[in-house]
């Protein structure tokens, strides 16, 4: 018992193999190509591991839900090398939701300036790309972009985890041309 | 000589609406008087109707206790924009008049609080938006986003004494949640007082409803509080269809009571797994989470949206979802199966419910003077329902009792949440046996000029009203929106006090207050 676990560590940590095998219940892209993208992707330009600081700027929470969903045993971002950290110090990237409420302005100022550089910023949701059905309402900022520089978004109300995952996707590409 | 608190006149009846208009000296009595007698405070607003008869007006509705009734007490306001407040007597009507105060600038007298609720600081002073002729310049919008939220010296409450510190909290969190300040004063781990500060995320929902028509509010409604979407755009839509006399299709209340049901069903599921996140205990989380991800998934299917938007329209609903009987009858079995098997696993994990014991204990007392709504009223021995006081769409065909539990700790919130889910389960089950009739949605016609009404329903967290009211030429003068959360925050404080500053996670997961749906 425990010699072969010891051989599956070893085969484990010195195996080529770099792509996690993902059990047939738990396939959820459509085609195991994007998968290995992605993969790929945060493996060359993330050595491995992206970590997300997620920022709520007055969504109304199902952007965020989405967000929970990805951790969950169904999607388990985690595999993929990508986790939600607690504190934008810590972050590659930030994941801004909702259409940014003027009395959460400054907070996500603050907090885009505590991410170290080189930070990406992702607009996630109808209401950070132009404040959705939010737009024209005096107490929001119509859009994030109007409060810190965007480099990406996703559309989407909410998006679904999947969408979300689609877009990080796309978002290695795009980061890859650039490199 | 006739008592003060009979001393109203009756100037409205509309459906099981009653509406009283008092004098400003007879105010507080008669408010009192009906609190007194066994009501309850539902919601408590303000309109500007300069425009319409030259006053602002204040509305107070209580329920009318064993009875499908609201007396709505109106008190006209036309020079002196003040009025004897109600908290003293009616501690639920706290935070109700402090944001009047903000939209309306209407003052209450003798209110023990009277610091600014909805606004932060660099909001310019005497700036309503409310107010019909409101505007605000470009350069106040700017200091508005740009000027810190909080003084220094701050004007928080301040707690003194040896060994009292301060820990601020937020409003950017640790977790993926909403934003929100905390301020606590610990005594070692102890905590000894909270002061929350919220509307961070105020999106000034009310005044926007106001440039757009009753149909496309129902939008708006929807993305207010992202869990309760379903119950919103219900309350929503049966505010403005009760207020245009329309009658919907017996077949468009029965896919909106289902879909209530499921909306429940997921949130109540998905908390009881986050309320493990709150002791540690990683299978149970990813138990619940795995469960509500298959029932937001069943939404997906049936309405093409996970958090079931999109469905209600005003008259009706836009999708037929007793085409999809058969799966929603074999998830909810598959689901039935998993949550009885989590639910066994739980009460069975001796170190995660000794956690859940005797945490975050709100007294019945404090929830009832405070106007506690929903799973936390329940939870402390209110036997509150929306769904049984002022039975609506098919609750008074289908039979359930609300369950209470007396205890008010963290273990009888989760407790109210798993009998209500078992509840649903029950509900969702006979309402798909049965067939029903009608079209999916009528043609509402355009409302009477300034009339209005009451919409109502419970949300998985609580009750939850709106009162629209029209003018002339149909497009709405003042959407009120009170959502459960509302209600609930301002006890929050109370039921972690004398909890270490560790349980505190654990003790806001067991309320799970939206942040959205409280600052609008």
């Amino acid at each position: 018992m425990i010699s072969n676990m010891i051989k599956q560590i070893l085969k484990n940590i010195t195996g080529k193999k770099n792509v996690i095998e993902v059990p047939d219940k738990l396939k959820i892209l459509p085609d195991e190509e994007h998968l290995t993208d992605l993969i790929n992707g945060i493996d060359r330009i993330f050595g491995r591991s992206l970590r997300i600081r997620q920022v709520d700027a007055g969504s109304c929470n199902a952007c965020e839900w989405e967000c929970t969903a990805l951790v969950n045993p169904i999607y388990d971002i985690q595999r993929f090398g990508i986790d939600f950290v607690a504190s934008p110090r810590h972050a590659d990237m930030l994941l801004v939701t909702g259409p940014v409420s003027r009395q959460m302005e400054l907070a996500l100022k603050k907090t885009y300036l505590a991410t170290p550089e080189p930070r990406i910023v992702l607009a996630c949701g109808d209401c950070a790309v132009d404040s959705g059905v939010y737009k024209g309402s005096y107490a929001v900022t119509n859009g994030v972009a109007n409060v810190i520089p965007v480099d990406f978004y996703i559309p989407g109300c909410p998006p679904t985890p999947l969408q979300i995952l689609a877009g990080l996707k796309q978002l290695m590409e795009k980061l890859s041309s650039r490199k | 000589m006739e008592k003060s608190y009979h001393r109203k006149v009756l100037i409205k009846k509309h459906l099981n609406e009653e509406y009283y208009e008092v004098m400003r000296e007879d105010f507080r009595d008669v408010c009192t008087y009906l609190e007194k007698k066994g009501g309850i405070l539902r919601l408590m607003f303000a309109t500007d109707e300069r425009q319409i008869n030259g006053t602002f007006r204040l509305y107070v509705v209580f329920s009318v206790p064993g009875k499908d009734a609201f007396s709505i007490i109106v008190l006209p306001l036309k020079d002196d924009l003040t009025y004897p407040s109600l908290t003293v007597n009616i501690p639920a009507a706290h935070w109700y008049e402090r944001e009047i105060k903000d939209m309306f600038g209407l003052f209450p007298v003798r209110h023990p609080d009277t610091r600014r609720l909805v606004f932060h600081d660099p909001f310019p002073a005497d700036s309503h938006p409310l107010r019909k002729d409101w505007k605000i310049s470009d350069e106040d919008l700017k200091t508005w986003g740009e000027v810190s939220a909080i003084k220094s010296p701050s004007d928080f409450l301040q707690v003194e004494g040896e060994g009292i510190y301060e820990i601020p909290v937020g409003p950017v969190h640790a977790g993926i949640i909403e934003p929100g300040h905390f301020r606590f004063s610990a005594v070692g781990e102890t905590i000894f007082f909270l002061e929350p500060r919220l509307f961070y995320t105020h999106k000034g929902t009310e005044k926007h409803f106001e440039g757009m028509s009753f149909s496309q509010g129902v939008k708006l409604a929807e993305r207010v509080s992202g869990t309760s979407s379903f119950s919103h755009a219900t309350a929503y839509c049966l505010a403005v269809e009760r207020m245009c006399g329309a009658e919907i299709t017996e077949k468009a209340q029965a896919v909106r009571t289902l879909l209530l049901e499921l909306e429940r069903l997921y949130n109540h599921i998905g908390d009881i797994g986050n309320i493990c996140a709150g002791t540690g205990l990683a299978l149970g989380y990813a138990k619940g989470a795995v469960i509500k991800e298959r029932l937001m998934q069943l939404n997906d299917r049936l309405t093409g949206s996970r958090y079931l938007r999109g469905v209600n329209i005003v008259g009706g609903v836009a999708k037929d979802i007793f085409r999809h009987t058969e799966d929603i009858m074999k998830t909810i079995d598959a689901v039935t199966h998993e949550y009885k098997d989590l639910m066994k696993f739980l009460l069975g994990t001796v170190s995660h419910i000794e956690r859940l014991e005797n945490t975050g204990v709100l007294s019945g007392e404090i929830a009832r003077k405070m106007g506690v709504t929903g799973v936390a009223a329940r939870a402390s021995g209110i036997n509150d329902d929306v769904r049984k006081a002022h039975a609506h769409l098919l609750y008074d065909r289908l039979y359930f009792e609300p369950h209470t539990q007396a205890r008010g700790d963290v273990y009888a919130r989760m407790m109210v949440r798993a009998a209500e889910a078992e509840c649903s389960i029950s509900m969702i089950n006979t309402l798909l046996e049965s067939s029903y009739k009608g079209e999916l949605s009528v043609a509402v016609d355009k409302a009477p000029a300034y009339s209005c009404s009451l919409g109502y329903t419970e949300t998985p967290r609580g009750s939850v009203f709106y009162w629209v009211m029209s003018d002339e030429q149909g497009k709405p003068v003042r959407v009120k929106l009170r959502s459960p959360s509302f209600c609930n925050w301002p006890v929050v404080p109370f039921a972690v006090h004398g909890n270490i500053v560790p349980d505190f996670p654990l003790c806001n997961k067991s309320f799970n207050l939206s942040y959205s749906g409280c600052d609008m």
